[in-house]
């Protein structure tokens, strides 16, 4: 088994959306033979590509969910992690970039290195994933692969290395030249699936001669013996070449660039090639989990198959035979019938069927062994979950979960919506950690968060689609937030006398703004002399935690807040818990009133690419949305325009940024950071909030 | 810097702590417009640069050109004028860097939350444009100028453009450059690299630059000298020995507090 390690490879494939992910995953998976016709994305046989299970994802022809796909190329087994190319999945990302051991970042030849490739590759540098560039679609109109070798340079910082050129390009790609092996490669038979060997044209020798040059002086640095052979310039073994190229993947200090047109079927079998070659197996990657017995110190992990089990849940889907979830097993092996313990909940289980995915079908297996991936089913869990054998208590470490900047409250349309809903709700809350759902107290609507328009959007189509639960959706509302700007004391006494034993307590202080640290509140006790009892300091800060919740401004929830007790009074017979958290809610609400309180909002990062013609109305746009521009960069026929608008300005903005650029220009968004809201902006907001509030009365 | 700054710690009335944050907050800006580095030159206006006028800072790679003349927006930004920053070799994140990392050691001192407010009360004043060297040019300048200024999004009133080759071959931009400024109300400052092997003339101006010195109303140099950046006046200084030698820290870039 050790042995075989060696030729496993956890991939995943990450680009920026519509760079022809899903498409090469299609054409991997023909190739390997996992499956056997080709479906485009877009197709119009109406089938879609294999990868892409969900309908909703054929529709729109986008990746949303990553699926996990084993297949073999040379005796190597692929395990392919098809990642979700839109930011606002970027928790699906991240999370597959996590059980990764290598990744293929996909780029598009015309449209190069995007704003949204450069935050995949910010995600791929926080998990140290080791990888190789592809660059796709170079029989496009405009396709210039070594523009985009700069771009990797310059804008993302990788040491990208050529290892192969195009034999012509736009209509004229016709194939690659390796430059290993100096040969050139075809593609013949209807799918491409012949690949013809030949030599090198005359006209393109010369520049694969001088490309050659560049590749091996740039693998020299990683291997002294091969420095040393070419120095004494003595004929350089292939394997030499290999070896020293793959210690720079490894080390993230080289990327080999490959090129290609997956649609075209070209450049995709020696893409493979070069995953088996350069990418690393699970031995080559050092994991690392905490153990809770002892402190959280870090256990680094072996991929011995002997030793206990250590596996992370990494995704789960609900299929027509319940719940399927992904496990990448890191140490150990997951064995039928072997127990296994979630060390979050500490519930024990055994394992029932195991199976491994290929897209939609499955194949059962006996048993996962460390550095694979498949799936388990029946095991009731939630994403993130890491299970261990009996025995130890071990975690992977946790990923890094943003919190939610948009929220929208929906209603099912019938009452068997109404089951279904909630249905659909607790499993996407599983799947996904920056989706949340919660009911409002007040309006009793449920209301769904989440990292932007678009991620609420698929999942309330989702519900419709797989659950069949039709409902209605409300405005999208920002997730705005309360605070103060100036310190004010308090003084309050809460007193019933109405019939049976009476409520009394005095809670007396003050309330100051947060200035360091990022906590969103703090409380202090500064009692002296047992003006308030001990046994009712714990209810003071509990009634002032329940105000925090909502603010008494426009609830919304109260953020770096410090809360200082320092007198109060007491009743014999009347105090109670109860009567302090009263008065500690009333404290509250006076000094809150006289602490200047505001409201912040979410302000976004927009980062819009546009043809250079679009970029004035571009600006303009964001102008208009109370944005404040940060800067416009030229990069030849289009312009990147960096803005800071506020997420309230965002809602439809792609619609109107696609009538203004006859829709060639894209954005992305990610939340940037909390700021003040404009007086005249307080006031609207204020407006719609008693509006919200007297209607849910 | 200390004469300045003492104003502010009459005693304010009570009953106007609500005033409290804005007065520590304009008391920052305040103390930061005085650091201006060119006030240390013997310039006492602000503005020292008349409308249409160009500014050149002279260095050899990577001695402070762009710290310099960040640190000179960051001021005319303090003092609410809007500032271009067109940049040639850098991409806007690196320039935003640039002005964040200088405007936190120039603001270090102060609490946290304050500077964080004043540094977003200042970046409105800010726009970065950037250009590839090679497919710069100045119609194409003024038009995404004329974009910015059509719709109201920003009117710069100080210019800086960092990596134009700054030779007598370019004397036709530059000259466009200067009728742009001053039809759009602006002085503009220049980064203008020089090379080690090159022998300055006899007004302290190298070769390359001598013939287009006449479009320059004020020209900087930076020079190292052991672990130090002096910064010198060749053309342009109101007195023709500054008080004293004018110093840039090189750990920070920023001009150094000789106090």
């Amino acid at each position: 088994m050790k042995n075989k390690l060696e030729n496993v490879r956890n991939i995943g494939i990450s680009a920026h959306i519509d760079s022809g992910k899903t498409t090469l995953t299609e054409r991997i998976l023909f190739y390997t033979k996992r499956i056997h016709a080709i479906h485009d994305v877009k197709g119009k046989d109406g089938v879609g590509a294999t990868m892409d299970s969900m309908e909703l994802e054929k529709e729109r022809g986008i990746t949303i969910a990553s699926a996990a796909t084993f297949c073999e190329w040379l005796e190597h087994e692929i395990n392919i992690i098809d990642t979700p190319g839109h930011v606002d999945f970027t928790i699906e990302v991240e999370r597959s970039l996590r059980v990764l051991d290598g990744a293929v970042l996909v780029l598009c030849s015309v449209g190069g290195v995007q704003s949204q490739s450069i935050t995949v590759d910010l995600q791929m540098k926080r998990y140290k994933v080791p990888c190789i560039a592809f660059i796709n679609k170079c029989d496009r109109s405009g396709a210039d692969p070594q523009r985009v070798i700069n771009q990797l340079r310059t804008k993302l910082g990788h040491n990208a290395v050529a290892l192969q050129i195009p034999i012509g390009l736009e209509t004229d790609f016709k194939g690659v030249i390796d430059l290993l092996a100096m040969k050139a490669l075809f593609f013949d038979g209807d799918n491409g699936e012949r690949v013809r060997t030949e030599e090198i044209p005359a006209d393109l020798l010369d520049e694969a001669r001088k490309k050659r040059e560049e590749m091996v002086e740039a693998a020299t640095m990683f291997s002294d013996e091969l420095m040393e052979a070419v120095l004494e310039e003595k004929e350089i073994p292939d394997s030499l070449i290999i070896e020293a190229i793959r210690r720079g993947t490894l080390e993230r200090k080289l990327t080999p660039v490959m090129v290609g047109s997956a649609y075209k079927n070209k450049g995709v079998q020696p893409l493979l090639d070069a995953v088996t070659r350069y990418l690393p197996c699970p031995a080559d990657i050092e994991n690392t989990a905490l153990d809770l017995d002892n402190n959280e110190a870090t256990v680094v992990l072996e991929a011995d198959p002997e030793k206990p089990i250590v596996a992370l849940a990494f995704k789960m889907e609900d299929g027509p035979y319940g719940q399927l979830t992904y496990v990448r097993v890191y140490q150990g092996t997951l064995a039928k019938g072997s127990a296994i313990v979630n060390t979050r909940t500490g519930k024990k289980v055994k394992v029932g069927r195991l199976v491994r995915m290929h897209a939609d079908q499955m194949e059962d297996i006996e048993a996962i062994s460390s550095g694979y991936i498949g799936a388990l089913f029946g095991i009731e869990c939630a994403s993130g979950d890491t299970f261990v054998s009996p025995g130890s208590n071990l975690t992977m470490t946790s990923m890094f979960v943003p919190e939610p900047v948009i929220s929208l409250a929906i209603s099912p349309k019938d009452n068997k919506s109404q089951i279904n809903m909630s249905k659909a709700l607790n499993r996407f809350t599983k799947e996904d950690p920056t989706f949340r759902t919660h009911v409002d107290d007040e309006t009793n609507e449920t209301i769904i968060e989440g990292m932007g328009e678009l991620h609420l959007e698929i999942y309330v189509e989702r519900m419709k689609r797989e659950y069949n639960a039709e409902v209605e959706t409300g405005k999208p509302r920002v997730a705005y937030r309360e605070t103060i700007t100036q310190r004010a004391e308090f003084n309050y006494t809460h007193k019933k006398q109405t019939g049976g034993s009476g409520q009394y307590g005095r809670v007396a202080g003050y309330m100051e703004p947060i200035t360091e640290g990022t906590e969103d509140f703090l409380f202090v006790n500064e009692v002296r002399g047992g003006a308030i009892p001990t046994q009712f300091i714990a209810a003071c800060e509990k009634g002032f935690q329940q105000s925090i919740v909502k603010g008494p401004k426009m609830e919304f929830p109260v953020t770096g807040v410090k809360v200082v007790i320092n007198d109060g009074a007491s009743h014999a017979v009347d105090s109670s818990d109860m009567a302090f958290q009263a008065a500690a809610r009333g404290a509250f609400r006076e000094g809150y009133a006289k602490a200047k309180p505001v409201v912040h909002e979410p302000i976004m990062k927009v980062v819009v690419e546009s043809p250079t013609e679009f970029q004035g109305a571009v600006m303009g746009l964001l102008n208009q949305r109370r944005g404040m521009i940060v800067g416009a960069q030229d990069e030849g026929v289009m312009t990147v325009v960096e803005a800071q608008v506020p997420l309230a300005e965002m809602f439809g903005f792609s619609t109107v940024l696609r009538s203004a650029t006859q829709g060639k220009a894209q954005y992305t968004m990610e939340f940037a950071l909390y700021r003040q809201v404009p007086q005249s902006i307080a006031e609207q907001i204020a407006e719609e909030v008693a509006l919200r509030k007297k209607s849910a009365a | 810097m200390k004469s300045g700054a003492s104003v502010f710690f009459i005693p304010w009335p009570a009953g106007r702590t609500n005033k409290l944050k804005d007065r520590t907050i304009n008391m920052i800006k305040q103390e930061l417009i005085l650091r201006n580095p060119l006030r240390h030159l013997g310039f006492e206006t602000e503005d020292i640069l008349p409308t249409g006028g160009f500014g050149a800072v002279l260095a050899h790679a990577g001695v402070g050109k762009t710290a310099l003349l960040v640190q000179l927006a960051l001021n005319s930004m303090l003092r609410s004028r809007n500032v271009l920053h067109v940049s040639l070799q850098d991409p806007v994140n690196k320039v935003t860097l640039w002005y964040g990392e200088l405007f936190n050691h120039l603001a270090g001192q102060h609490e946290g939350a304050q500077t964080n407010k004043l540094w977003d009360s200042v970046l409105p004043h800010r726009f970065i444009m950037t250009f590839r060297v090679e497919s710069f040019t100045v119609p194409k300048l003024e038009e995404r100028l004329n974009d910015l200024t059509a719709q109201g999004i920003f009117k710069p009133e100080m210019m800086i453009v960092d990596g134009l080759h700054c030779e007598e071959s370019n004397r036709p931009a530059l000259v466009a450059l200067k009728s742009l400024a001053g039809k759009n109300g602006m002085h503009a400052w220049f980064t203008v690299h020089t090379h080690r092997h090159e022998k300055p003339g006899q007004d302290g101006l190298p070769a390359s630059f001598s013939p287009i010195a006449d479009l320059f109303d004020l020209v900087l140099e930076l020079q190292t000298e052991h672990a130090d950046v002096h910064i010198k006046a060749l053309k342009g200084a109101v007195s023709a020995t500054p008080a004293t030698a004018l110093l840039l820290d090189p750990s920070t870039m920023l001009i150094k507090d000789r106090s």
